[in-house]
């Protein structure tokens, strides 16, 4: 069977960071576990900004002409419209061509590697297609939801073809199941909600997480040593370590991707960013485990063997250190989010 | 060819007036310049308006020439308003000397009325805003004192013209402004304050820029051979000229100069057979600081990227060689958008004349002024030069 | 609100989103945004389309403060402080205005190096207007 993979990868980390300490100050507690500071969109960015700025570094690193990508998928939770075609402004910014297949993946933190596989399934079934997932996100809550607390801002972007392979893919496994009252947003409502009954939402992720990771294990006959790199989402900086030590997983395997820490929960955008954190890491042989989680709820595991010591112009940790700290008004204030 | 006179000219007061509209403050402009006729006129005898306004905040923008000169008792005119931005009122000259020239008509209203403050602030800003290229340069974020902001700041970088130069002429203008009972700002400013107003767009702060202003204004231009029926020192037109340019000044081919200006100075000029050095006082387009070192530049009073040296050395104050603005200007007598160029020409017509209110204010012996009026940014330009 | 039609907005999206500019065929300026006539020459009316890198250099430019931003642009103003406007030579030499974000407002020089990247320009009509903002090179 033909290999297919990423040829190329793009990130962006917004300037803005805010530390907890600010939150601390203006609400008494902080309630990210594990995240000491996040990163925080400019007044004029969004999802869509975002995602255009990483499609663009991702050809550029491969390098590939626009008017080559016959696929494009977006992943986000922050779409800025309810209803409209997302990925349009970004394909026409970007100068990919009005013929390509768009697809909008927008209704859970999954959304990520939902996008990522149905860009892998367009090259294996067109063999020649080029296809470009971009994930950008920086989810919304009201903020007098402790939820928002961890809330940063931040995107990806891969391009998946046939050839001139960073990393194959191996295999995925999905998994998905009913769960409800853990992050949601209603209906006519666009911010996020959690309920916060804890330890019935830290179930669904470890089961989620778990079956998906473990039976893509089986599936490939590996067990976690053989992975030097692993991906897992985060929603906080604790929850990774909880799933990665669940499947086996060390902390020195997670280490290259806990982007959280320092950048906060980037949604559906959390699993693209920290596998490009972990490709930067990576050498050639490497493999990668990636494992996402979407509440309501599911997970997407996939397996990635890294063949080159090709990076991205742009690295992850590069981006990380160009900052601006902001106090928590100004931080209300870019989110408009003072009603 | 034809020669055309001024012998009429009136202005209401400019600022800030809740209790009056469009048509009451054209209306006081109007009886102003019926009653500056020396030998009486019958309004009957007007043939033609043509008002200058930009829109008043969008009250009436339709058919407004109609209702501020029936409000006034005529109803037989041939009439049309005149929109060129702040330019308005001295294209409506221009429009009503073409008139005269042209031989339909003999006796022509040349006015010009601006209502600014009855609508807030975020509304007169739009209404500030609706005359520069609003595709680019209002939705990079700027409104007009961005965009003479950048054409300061380049004219700084290029010429190393100084920050104390752009002050000078608000200083100028103020205390001349002080000696206007008709001014909206009739006090002076210091150095100091002037220096250190508030950040608008810098590098121009709130002293840099004129204020929003309603006021009125209106001359009697007639054929200059019956212009001794109505008066003994009748204001000749000697030359006008209007010029535009492109629209958005990163179109231009430079930033530290209006070519509109440039161009229609020239044609001025040249219908005048005069040239820079014959104009002794001028009334220029203060809308900001920097405007007006522009002016004397793009004018020919001194050379290009010399504007800031011109003002420093003093030539343009009231004691000065050429006294420029000496109405205070639109910084302190303030910018009734349409009116401004009428309310120039109202200054100029009393300067020539000799019939300045208070002594202080009166540049004395003068015989030929410029009046220069900008639409925007430079879009359109108006200058037209008098003549005793 | 500046009134900015939405299909007025929509013609510019070539413009705004890409880059593209007019090269005229008969003295070779590029003219961006486009004219109905050359704006070197003015005496062709025929052009090439041609996709500008987006590079260029500070040619001028204004940190705007609360009272130099129009109604459209005040909550950006209230929310982030002044913003810097400039106008940027292109490197394909036409001269174009834009705000340049990502950077803090005393860091702008004339002659500094700058790219173009969309951004959210303004919103009217609950519809958001994308377009090119400058960011440092
Ligand atoms: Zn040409």
């Amino acid at each position: 069977m033909m290999a297919v993979g990423i040829s190329g990868y793009g990130i962006y980390i917004p300037r803005f960071r805010i530390k907890r300490e600010e939150y601390a100050k203006a609400w008494g507690s902080f309630s990210a576990a594990g995240v000491t500071e996040k990163s925080v969109f400019g007044f004029d960015e969004d999802a869509l900004t975002a995602a255009a700025k990483v499609t663009r570094r991702a050809l550029e690193s491969v390098p590939m002409e626009a008017d080559m990508v016959t696929r494009f998928a977006l992943a986000t939770t922050s779409a800025p419209y309810l209803e409209k075609l997302l990925s349009g402004t970004v394909l026409v910014s970007v100068g990919i061509p009005n013929s390509a297949f768009t697809s909008d993946h927008t209704s859970s933190t999954r959304a990520g590697t939902e996008a990522m596989l149905a860009a892998f399934e367009h090259v294996m079934a067109t063999q020649s297609g080029k296809a470009v997932v971009a994930a950008a996100d920086a989810p919304k809550a009201s903020m007098w939801d402790a939820v928002e607390h961890a809330f940063g801002a931040g995107a990806a972007a891969f391009v998946i073809s046939s050839d001139n392979l960073i990393a194959e893919l191996e295999g995925h496994f999905s998994y998905a199941s009913e769960h409800f009252g853990e992050r949601f947003k209603p209906k006519d409502d666009p911010l996020v909600r959690d309920l916060n009954v804890k330890k019935f939402a830290e179930g669904s992720v470890v089961r989620n997480t778990t079956s998906a990771g473990s039976a893509l294990l089986k599936k490939l006959g590996r067990k976690p040593e053989d992975y030097q790199h692993v991906v897992i989402q985060q929603p906080d900086a604790r929850v990774p370590v909880t799933v990665a030590s669940r499947l086996k997983f060390t902390d020195a395997q997670l280490a290259s991707s806990l982007v959280s820490k320092t950048l906060g929960d980037l949604g559906a955008a959390s699993v693209p960013v920290a596998l490009a954190s972990a490709l930067d890491a990576a050498k050639a042989g490497d493999r990668i485990m990636v494992i996402s989680y979407g509440s309501g709820a599911g997970s997407d595991a996939l397996s990635f063997k890294v063949v080159t010591d090709k990076k991205a112009t742009v690295r992850v940790q590069a981006d990380t250190e160009r900052r601006e700290y902001i106090d928590y008004v100004k931080y209300l204030k870019i989110k408009g989010a003072i009603q | 060819m034809k020669k055309v006179a001024i012998v009429g000219a009136g202005q209401s007061r400019y600022g800030d007036f809740p209790d009056k509209g469009i048509k009451e403050l054209f209306f006081e402009a109007y009886k102003d310049m019926i009653s500056s006729v020396d030998n009486g006129i019958d309004p009957k005898s007007i043939e033609s308006a043509y008002i200058g306004n930009l829109g008043s905040g969008g009250f009436q923008l339709g058919n407004m020439s109609a209702l501020v000169t029936e409000y006034c008792g005529l109803t037989h005119l041939n009439t049309m308003r005149i929109e060129n931005a702040c330019a308005s009122g001295g294209y409506a000259i221009i429009a009503a000397a073409m008139d005269v020239l042209s031989g339909a008509h003999e006796v022509v209203l040349a006015g010009g009325v601006e209502k600014m403050t009855d609508v807030s602030g975020m509304k007169q800003k739009y209404w500030l805003g609706v005359s520069g290229d609003t595709e680019y340069e209002r939705l990079a974020g700027t409104t007009f004192a961005g965009l003479y902001a950048l054409m300061a700041q380049r004219h700084m970088h290029e010429f190393g013209t100084k920050r104390e130069q752009l002050s000078m002429v608000a200083v100028k203008n103020h205390k001349n402004g002080a000696q206007n009972p008709k001014a909206q700002f009739q006090r002076e400013i210091t150095m100091e304050q002037a220096l250190k107003g508030p950040i608008v767009a810098h590098p121009l702060n709130l002293f840099d820029c004129c204020s929003t202003t309603d006021g009125a204004s209106a001359l009697i231009i007639c054929d200059a051979d019956m212009a001794k029926k109505y008066t003994d020192t009748p204001v000749y037109v000697a030359g006008f000229g209007g010029a535009s340019d492109f629209l958005a000044i990163h179109d231009r081919v430079s930033t530290v100069a209006l070519e509109g200006t440039k161009r229609a100075a020239a044609a001025a000029y040249k219908m005048s057979g005069l040239s820079p050095k014959d104009i002794q006082t001028a009334e220029v387009h203060d809308c900001f600081t920097i405007a007006e070192l522009l002016a004397y530049e793009d004018l020919g009073f001194c050379e290009k990227g010399k504007g800031g040296q011109y003002m420093e050395e003093g030539h343009t104050k009231l004691d000065g060689d050429r006294p420029v603005n000496a109405s205070g200007g639109l910084k302190s007598k303030g910018h009734p958008i349409g009116s401004t160029g009428t309310g120039m020409a109202y200054e100029m017509f009393n300067q020539l004349r000799g019939t300045i209110q208070k002594p202080a204010r009166q540049v004395k012996g003068a015989e030929v002024g410029l009046i220069h009026n900008v639409g925007g940014s430079g879009g359109t330009v108006a200058v037209s030069i008098l003549r005793r | 609100m500046a009134h900015v039609s939405v299909p007025m907005y929509w013609r510019t999206i070539p413009q705004r989103y890409k880059l593209i500019g007019y090269k005229c065929k008969k003295c070779g300026a590029v003219n961006f945004p486009p004219k109905g006539v050359c704006k070197q020459c003015q005496s062709s009316s025929e052009f090439e389309e041609t996709h500008l890198s987006g590079r260029g250099k500070v040619h001028t430019f204004v940190l705007i403060s609360a009272g130099g931003a129009p109604p459209e642009f005040a909550e950006q103003e209230k929310a982030g402080g002044q913003y810097p406007v400039a106008i940027v030579e292109l490197e394909e030499g036409p001269k174009v205005i834009g705000q340049i974000a990502d950077i803090d407002p005393k860091e702008v020089k004339i002659g500094m190096p700058v790219r173009t990247e969309l951004r959210k320009i303004y919103t009217e009509e609950e519809v958001i207007r994308y377009g090119f903002k400058f960011v440092p090179a």
